[in-house]
């Protein structure tokens, strides 16, 4: 039976997750007014560059069966590295499925067919070289082996890599708020989300910008895969994609292109999933898109969202 | 290379094409149809199965599931369509996602659905795939005759009109909620109809039938095949459904090249297959 701590703390682990997704979308939107629906795919990736550079091996039904990097890095680097990874493909998303529409100035929502259509691409891709089995991660992976298995927080007994899922998306998520707070390029990134034609004008570089984003928006979906990989498994090569469907509910909740929004509608997400009794665990998934549905309608703005006013 | 059982699903992929046609007619952008898909064909497999065993059925029964179909579609369709046609582009576009999951999910794990696996065993009014050609055929052509007929009509023009801009339109006079309400509603029907359909050519019916998937799918049938006339649509769901079919011979590799094409459709084709300028060009077909 788990206590209630035990429940809390998983669901701030994977709402952690969540909102690591939900600024992958947000800091896409926030630039350039779109959804990236390659995002569940780069989640996807990250989790599977994440197992081969901890030395994982690739399954019978993969394109080489046995075969496998000749190295296994330690869990942190394997992480960063896949993240990166993960960053450097959605940069070549953009350039592929958002760069052409947008020169030719096209219809907006053109590019949530073509993101749609890479995330397609990526994901069987994917299924073509390691497979459609499941991987479970390398047990004892370098830099992990001496901690132990669980602790004991208040009488709980909680998962290591729950605590450490928890700690690295909290680590993520305030370093990318800081950054986008204090830095020069990320203020840049904050005044092309306000008005990209005032920026250009001030002289801020917006194609750069719009890059920098899906670098860093890939990053955050790569680093969650890599996490949930670590936590339970990689399902398969969609495994990314309910993620990805879910981290969008997310966004919705916290309100379309909040930074704040995105982390409290992550952990709020995380802890209602957590909150559901067993007995009800099939409806689980319904739950967020209950709670997107409910927050579209009653308050399309979201918690943190700022009201739009329409331009005529 | 096309048989009549690869004829059928084309055929059922223009009919969804067709649904999820009607809202962007009217400048919405609407996901919802795999929901509406997957409770007609709940519906038609839980009749059709309950307390019969029979491995056939006669086509009057499954007119009436199609007539019941469509009730409960246009029912479920006003109820959700009122509160979400108030959002717009993007926004419609996720609530009507979290529509289709919140169907999927319902349909798994209701109690009397078959929870995974499904139902089997639907029986079939036809014994050969011949009969589903001319049967969704018709249908097909009967919406085809209809979208022509009603080219002129008001309805219609007020949808156009509020697809070009919505707030001129309003201050025209049209009713923008009322004719946004009845294109959302003559998608569900169209796609709660072909759920019947299809349910009983598949023989069988789970909840992955309506999944996020099929509304990416049905959504690359109109961007592709052009969202300018109905027939962009039928055409984009008629060789959308047969490529990965025809691709078959290069194996594993069809899905990616499936993906590249929509990828690369709306790059190279911003306008669909069929534009107005082709339409122009054909001369009988004005758009």
């Amino acid at each position: 039976m788990d206590t209630l701590l035990q429940t809390l703390l998983n669901g701030a682990a994977s709402g952690g997750v969540y909102a690591l997704v939900a600024l992958g979308y947000t800091l896409i939107f926030s630039v350039l007014g779109v959804i990236n629906f390659a995002q569940g795919a780069l989640f996807s990736l990250g989790g599977y560059l994440t197992y081969l550079l901890l030395g994982g091996k690739i399954g019978v039904n993969g394109a080489l069966p046995g075969w496998g990097l000749p190295i296994a890095l330690p869990f942190w680097l394997a992480l960063l590295l896949a993240a990166l990874g993960s960053g450097v493909v959605g940069l070549l998303v953009e350039r592929i499925a958002f760069a052409p529409l947008r020169r030719r100035g096209a219809e907006p929502l053109l590019s949530l067919i073509t993101s749609l259509g890479a995330g397609v691409v990526l994901v069987n891709l994917l299924q073509l070289l390691m497979g459609a089995e499941g991987y479970a991660f390398p047990q004892g992976a370098a830099g992990l082996a001496h901690l132990p298995d669980s602790l004991l927080l208040g009488g709980a007994r909680i998962r290591t890599i729950q605590v450490l899922l928890l700690a690295i998306s909290a680590l993520a998520v305030a370093s990318l708020s800081l950054w986008l707070e204090r830095s020069r390029s990320g203020k840049a990134m904050r005044a092309v989300a306000e008005d990209p034609t005032t920026a250009t004008l001030l002289g801020i570089n917006s194609v750069a910008v719009v890059r920098l984003a899906f670098l860093l928006s890939g990053m955050l979906a790569g680093l969650g895969g890599g996490l949930i990989g670590m936590s339970v498994s990689l399902a398969g090569p969609y495994f990314g994609i309910s993620y990805g469907l879910k981290g969008l509910a997310v966004l919705v909740l916290g309100g379309l292109g909040s930074v704040p929004g995105a982390i409290v509608g992550g952990l709020v997400m995380g802890l209602a999933e957590a909150l559901i009794s067993s007995a009800a665990s099939g409806w689980r998934d319904a739950l967020a898109f209950a709670i997107l549905f409910a927050v579209l309608v009653l308050r399309p703005s979201g918690l943190l969202g700022r009201r739009q006013l329409e331009k005529v | 290379m096309i048989d009549n059982g690869l004829l059928v699903q084309m055929i059922l992929g223009a009919l969804l094409g067709l649904s999820v046609y009607l809202p962007m007619a009217a400048g919405q952008l609407s996901l919802a149809t795999p929901a509406f898909y997957a409770v007609g064909g709940t519906l038609a497999a839980l009749l059709s199965t309950h307390g019969s065993s029979q491995s056939t059925i006669s086509l009057w029964a499954v007119l009436g599931e199609m007539l019941l179909a469509a009730g409960l579609t246009a029912g479920l369709a006003l109820l959700v369509g009122l509160p979400v046609l108030r959002l717009r582009g993007i926004y419609l576009a996720i609530a009507t996602i979290a529509l289709v999951e919140m169907v999927r999910v319902a349909i798994l794990n209701l109690p009397f659905t078959g929870g995974a696996a499904g139902i089997f065993g639907i029986p079939q009014p036809f014994q050969k795939p011949f009969g589903y050609v001319l049967f969704s055929g018709g249908l097909l052509a009967v919406c085809g005759w209809l979208f022509q007929r009603l080219e002129a009509s008001r309805l219609v023009r007020s949808m156009a009109a509020i697809r070009d801009d919505e707030l001129a339109s309003r201050c025209m006079g049209i009713h923008t909620t009322r004719v946004k309400l009845t294109a959302f509603v003559a998608s569900a029907v169209l796609a709660g109809i072909t759920g019947v359909i299809a349910a009983h050519y598949l023989n069988t019916w789970n909840a992955r039938q309506g999944s996020f998937d099929v509304a990416i799918t049905t959504l690359a049938f109109v961007i592709l095949g052009g969202s300018r006339s109905w027939l962009g649509p039928v055409l984009g769901g008629l060789l959308l459904t047969a490529l990965p079919e025809l691709l078959r011979p290069v194996g594993d590799l069809r899905l990616v090249l499936f993906g590249l094409v929509i990828l690369l459709g709306p790059v190279f084709f911003p306008q669909g297959l069929i534009t107005p300028t082709l339409l122009e060009r054909l001369g009988r077909w004005k758009p």
